[in-house]
């Protein structure tokens, strides 16, 4: 990306300015998060939403609804050594601590939530109802690491962990001492396995079983 | 005549120099036109770039706005010097169309040509949350929130922008895609 201002080029993943009288400069990320619009309009009911340029939609150049479908079929331009994965597997990036982590999206499929700890930080990956919408929490609560389970049977999704405490997808409390209380939210990146190996060439990659 | 005055004049260096500026015209229109192809055969999409092709290719864009017009600045002067001289009707032709083509990579170096392909929004509108039509339930967006405000921009649309500014409880952010 380029910015108008001094005519910097900006990568766009790491938010760093490569090229230009700012090379070096990063811009400071912004927590978000990559969900169902369902989800999200459900968490969200007063949000604002981002609508089509109506030209653009009427020569029907915006995406398809089974763009990601399509993109998973499009060749990978980088060449990433020994891939462990397929170049355009679906992965969840994490980096917590300049450590990075790589979780296949299957993987979480399979197995939700996955539990882990990258470089120190206990983390559990939660992959929302609607099979899509992935989010991540730092596990420790009032200072002590717990253990996160997929409560059994419940609509909408509810994670329980060892004390007995459920929380919702939003990562909140609802019930006990600790109601409304928030579990840390860490940033994830959906992206492909390639995009992410690029640009975090010292990532894990988690596996099934590890645990 | 008058043609043959100035030969006699100028003598042989005259008719090099008029053979130079056969060679010089085409020589500035490719060099002009190397400053802009090059940035678009090292930028492609869904080529690999390494960080030197970048590195070349900032410069040249750089450099390129103004490189074009001296060269363009040189060309017309070279076109100007040899009008005159040029006396068969092709000749003149040629010249002018030479001098035109030098326009062309003038013109490019002042296109931000990325910008053909992904399209940023420059104005971009939003709708409440309910009015959304034209997101599904199963489609993905990117989802925002600062200071009570939230955002979602449907991948859908930036997959086909990759750029949006905006301003989201009072923090200015780009949503990239």
């Amino acid at each position: 990306m380029k910015d108008e201002e001094t005519g910097s080029w900006w990568q766009q993943v790491t938010g760093e300015a490569i090229f230009g009288p700012l090379k070096g400069k990063s811009l400071k990320p912004a927590f978000m998060d990559e969900l169902t619009f369902a989800t999200w309009k459900s968490e969200q009911p007063q949000g604002r939403v981002l609508s089509p340029d109506e030209k653009i939609a009427a020569k029907g150049e915006y995406a398809p609804p089974d763009w990601e479908d399509r993109m998973s079929r499009v060749p990978v331009a980088t060449q990433v050594s020994a891939p462990t994965l397929d170049q355009r597997e679906l992965v969840v990036g994490i980096t917590v601590n300049n450590a990075s982590g790589a979780y296949p999206v299957a993987a979480l499929q399979k197995q939700n939530p996955i539990i882990d700890k990258l470089a120190g930080t206990p983390l559990v990956i939660v992959l929302g109802e609607d099979g899509k919408s992935i989010r991540a929490f730092d596990r420790t609560v009032e200072g002590h690491e717990r253990e996160f389970f997929l409560k059994p049977n419940s609509a909408p999704l509810r994670l329980i962990d060892d004390k007995g405490t459920e929380w919702d997808f939003t990562g909140t409390a609802l019930n006990g001492t600790l109601t409304g209380k928030q579990l840390t939210k860490i940033a994830v990146l959906k992206d492909y396995w390639f995009d992410w190996k690029t640009y975090n060439p010292k990532t894990t990659v988690y596996t099934l079983g590890e645990r | 005549m008058d043609d043959i005055l100035a030969e006699t004049r100028s003598g042989t260096a005259g008719r090099i120099g008029r053979r130079m500026i056969w060679l010089l015209l085409p020589l500035l229109l490719l060099l002009s036109l190397t400053l802009v192809i090059v940035p678009v055969f090292l930028i492609q999409p869904f080529r690999p770039q390494t960080q030197r092709a970048l590195e070349i290719s900032y410069v040249l864009r750089d450099w390129s706005p103004l490189a074009t017009v001296i060269m363009l600045v040189a060309a017309f002067a070279l076109v100007v010097r040899q009008w005159a001289r040029a006396r068969r009707w092709w000749r003149k032709t040629l010249l002018v169309v030479l001098l035109l083509l030098t326009f062309v990579p003038a013109w490019f170096a002042r296109q931000n040509h990325f910008e053909w392909m992904f399209n940023p929004l420059r104005n971009s509108a939003y709708v409440k949350a309910k009015d959304a039509s034209f997101v599904r339930d199963s489609d993905m967006v990117l989802a925002v929130k600062i200071n009570n405000e939230a955002v979602a921009y449907p991948v859908r649309l930036m997959a086909y922008h990759h750029v949006v500014s905006d301003v989201v409880g009072g923090t200015p952010i780009c949503a990239t895609y």
